[in-house]
């Protein structure tokens, strides 16, 4: 669910969002050929207007300062006429991306750096199990994650497993390869190489399920069903040297000098049928997790490099080395001015633009980065002092 | 690379660019064709689409050069004096299938022959701008970019063909001969197709007009049509008449789930056989013989069942509709819909 901001909460996000437009318009991405994308612009009431077009990256930007959307997304496809309905459009091709995203890694830890904040009575709590308030009951709930260290090493991981699959089995060279922090739970990976522009959904979703290692037979390492015997093996002419073939006869200790072993394993398996699923289970556990409907959804629009995201107040932006790259720092673009926030929820630990922060329930000064990011995750409000009684204002919307 | 065709190679290949220019160095005139020595080509063509109505079989016959490429030309000449879009397409099917044979057999070629080789890779780049390369590390392999398989790829539901189940290795797919061509079939025949229905000749010479006439009279009428009415079908059915109607290829798993739905809902062996008349390859004995097989009267006599939704749904078969919620297979439709007719009547 989309926490839609009022009050002094839209008020402080939206100063924050145009100061870095005004100040940080250098770091916006102008994506190639702009006149023929799509862009979207999302408002802090989780309106989008899409089927907008901008000629130029300044014009981009100015709209950006005046109007102040909490998202910007522009199309991955290049479009005759972007303003037009879908149909109309006319497509020219789009450019090749995968997303990964935390929410598809079933990482243990999530649980525990979890938050839910109920909608009804604007308390804020640790997601546990229960799936109602534990104050008032309601089921009116929304869910936020901060990511801890080691969801972004999962993240990072499918990531650089991404880039072998793309690099050595498809033949992208690196240099094609951009990878972007989504500016959330996720990263982007953009295939700037132009020969798979032109490919239709279903190329891209046959593709997609390559890399997530979905659709396996066992028939491509050479087994077979036999009426007599329940299966036969029968090696490819390719051998097992490349592509899942390879990972597949690793994972199973087998080799094409090793016709018995193969079948003894099929053998203590159970038979074809327990091998057919043991096979869809390792190439599953193989494949990277990426979102297969970004991949293949050639009319998407994807958040423009160099924006702010809405949900965190952090900026989408290239790592040019993944390893090193850390989210919290490099993505962290918005200013060191410090203003007054009442977090939400007690003891909170996180760390953001090199500096470590422990939090309570508390009326606290804190660097606007910290408080654009507690305010979209739902953990904290603004507040304001009364110039004329010096007491805070606190929003109407917070008890 | 420059490859120059011998005439003998244009014999199988009549559709290439070189054979249109040999015919203008000949300085052929279509009134040539009432000639009584040229009686025995167009007789040929004639016999050749007789045979593609009838049976759904191509011609695999090879004549020299001469023949073959005058036989293509009559050939297509008849198709346009007919006027048929699915006589067309079954047309296109049938030399695509034609040229597919000879592309495989001089793919296999080796030895001093191999620089056949050459010509086929001239014929996938020129005519379909797709690069095959022999395979350096295995022999009688040949390679394609993924990209170009993935845009061909996808026109197949067979597992066999999702690029996960294939050897892929630094941006090529690996294919044996038979493999690499199958993968352009339908390609080369849309590309025919295409061509046939652009040809606009000055005139259509009076021998091919009669010709024309005969073979006319031999089309089956119309598409046939089961008596329910569309809506009865669930939309993965219709879809898949609708594509039978218009003469279009249906891949095999559409026809596998075309006739198990139709034997699900009490169709007889008959019924179904006339439903698939109008497909390009059409060919009576065959179809009788898969449907029995399916109807379990023939081979392991096992009663197919029609897919699930799941197994359309990953072959690319399925176009749900909001009437589909909730059904895990096409045969449920009829009943789903019979019970909600009977609620909203009670209602």
């Amino acid at each position: 669910m989309i926490l839609t901001k009022t009050g002094e909460d839209l008020h402080l996000l939206k100063i924050a969002f145009r100061e870095f437009y005004f100040n940080q318009g250098n770091m916006v991405e102008e994506p190639p050929k702009i006149r023929n994308r799509e862009f979207g612009l999302m408002g802090f009431d989780g309106v989008m207007k899409r089927h907008l077009t901008f000629s130029s990256l300044g014009g981009l930007i100015a709209s950006l300062i005046f109007e102040t959307p909490s998202d910007v997304f522009a199309s991955n496809a290049q479009y005759d006429f972007p303003t037009l309905p879908i149909s109309e459009k006319g497509w020219r091709g789009a450019e090749l991306i995968f997303d990964i995203d935390l929410k598809d890694l079933d990482m243990k830890c999530i649980r525990s750096h979890s938050y839910a904040r109920c909608l009804s009575c604007s308390s804020s709590y640790v997601s546990g199990s229960q799936e109602s308030c534990p104050k008032c009951g309601s089921n009116n709930i929304a869910e936020s994650m901060l990511p801890c260290d080691r969801c972004v090493n999962g993240l990072k991981n499918e990531v650089l497993k991404l880039h072998r699959f793309l690099t050595s089995d498809i033949g992208i060279s690196p240099e094609m390869i951009g990878t972007y922090f989504s500016g959330n739970n996720g990263f982007h990976v953009h295939v700037q190489d132009e020969s798979f522009n032109d490919l239709d959904s279903r190329a891209r979703a046959d593709l997609a399920a390559y890399i997530l290692g979905v659709g396996i037979s066992a028939d491509a390492i050479g087994v077979t069903k036999d009426i007599r015997n329940d299966f036969r093996i029968r090696f490819p002419i390719g051998g097992l040297d490349h592509g899942w073939r390879k990972r597949l006869s690793d994972r199973l200790g087998i080799s094409v000098s090793s016709q018995k072993r193969l079948s003894n394993l099929i053998k203590d398996l159970g038979g074809l049928e327990q091998f057919r699923k043991r096979v869809a289970e390792i190439t599953r556990d193989m494949g990277v997790r990426i979102d297969s409907q970004v991949t293949t959804d050639v009319h998407r629009v994807f958040r423009l490099p160099g924006t702010l995201n809405g949900k965190s107040g952090l900026t989408k932006i290239l790592c040019t080395d993944l390893n090193s790259f850390d989210p919290f720092d490099e993505s962290c673009q918005l200013s060191n001015r410090e203003v007054t926030v009442r977090v939400t929820i007690p003891k909170l630990k996180l760390r953001l633009k090199g500096e470590r922060f422990n939090l309570n329930e508390e009326y606290v000064r804190v660097p606007m980065f910290l408080a654009v990011y507690l305010i979209s995750k739902g953990l904290a409000h603004a507040v304001r002092l009364d110039p004329g009684t010096g007491r805070f204002i606190v929003p109407a919307s917070t008890p | 690379m420059d490859i120059r065709l011998g005439n003998a190679d244009l014999a199988r290949y009549p559709f290439l660019n070189e054979a249109a220019e040999y015919m203008s160095q000949t300085y052929f005139n279509l009134d040539d064709l009432n000639l009584p020595e040229l009686q025995h080509i167009v007789e040929r063509a004639s016999n050749r689409i007789r045979n593609e109505i009838i049976h759904g079989k191509p011609d695999y016959a090879l004549e020299r050069h001469e023949v073959e490429i005058l036989t293509f030309l009559v050939g297509i000449l008849i198709i346009k004096a007919i006027n048929s879009d699915n006589l067309t397409k079954k047309h296109s099917l049938c030399e695509a299938l034609r040229a597919e044979k000879f592309l495989v057999q001089d793919l296999k070629t080796q030895g001093e022959l191999a620089n056949k080789k050459l010509l086929v890779f001239k014929v996938f780049k020129e005519l379909l701008k797709m690069d095959v390369l022999p395979s350096l590390k295995y022999q009688l392999m040949f390679e394609v970019k993924v990209t170009d398989y993935l845009k061909r790829s996808h026109l197949f539901h067979e597992q066999e063909w999702k690029l996960i189940n294939r050897l892929v290795h630094d941006g090529r797919v690996f294919l044996d001969p038979d493999e690499t061509v199958r993968l352009i079939r339908s390609e080369l025949a849309n590309l025919l197709f295409e061509r046939i229905r652009q040809m606009n000749p000055s005139h259509i010479p009076t021998t091919i007009r009669e010709h024309a006439n005969i073979l006319r009279s031999i089309l089956p009428v119309a598409p046939r049509r089961l008596d329910n009415a569309p809506s009865a079908f669930p939309p993965c059915i219709n879809h898949a008449l609708d594509q039978m109607a218009a003469g279009e290829n249906l891949p095999h798993s559409a026809r596998v789930m075309l006739a198990t739905y139709m034997l699900a809902i009490g169709k007889n062996i008959e019924e179904i056989v006339s439903l698939f008349e109008n497909a390009p390859d059409y060919n009576e004995r065959i179809s009788r013989y898969q449907v029995e097989h399916l109807a379990g009267e023939r081979g392991s006599h096992v009663r197919y069942l029609v897919p699930s939704c799941a197994k359309l749904r990953n072959d690319g078969l399925c176009f749900a509709t909001s009437q589909c919620e909730g059904l895990i297979n096409p045969v449920q439709f009829g009943r789903a819909a019979k019970s909600y007719s009977k609620k909203a009547s009670v209602g």
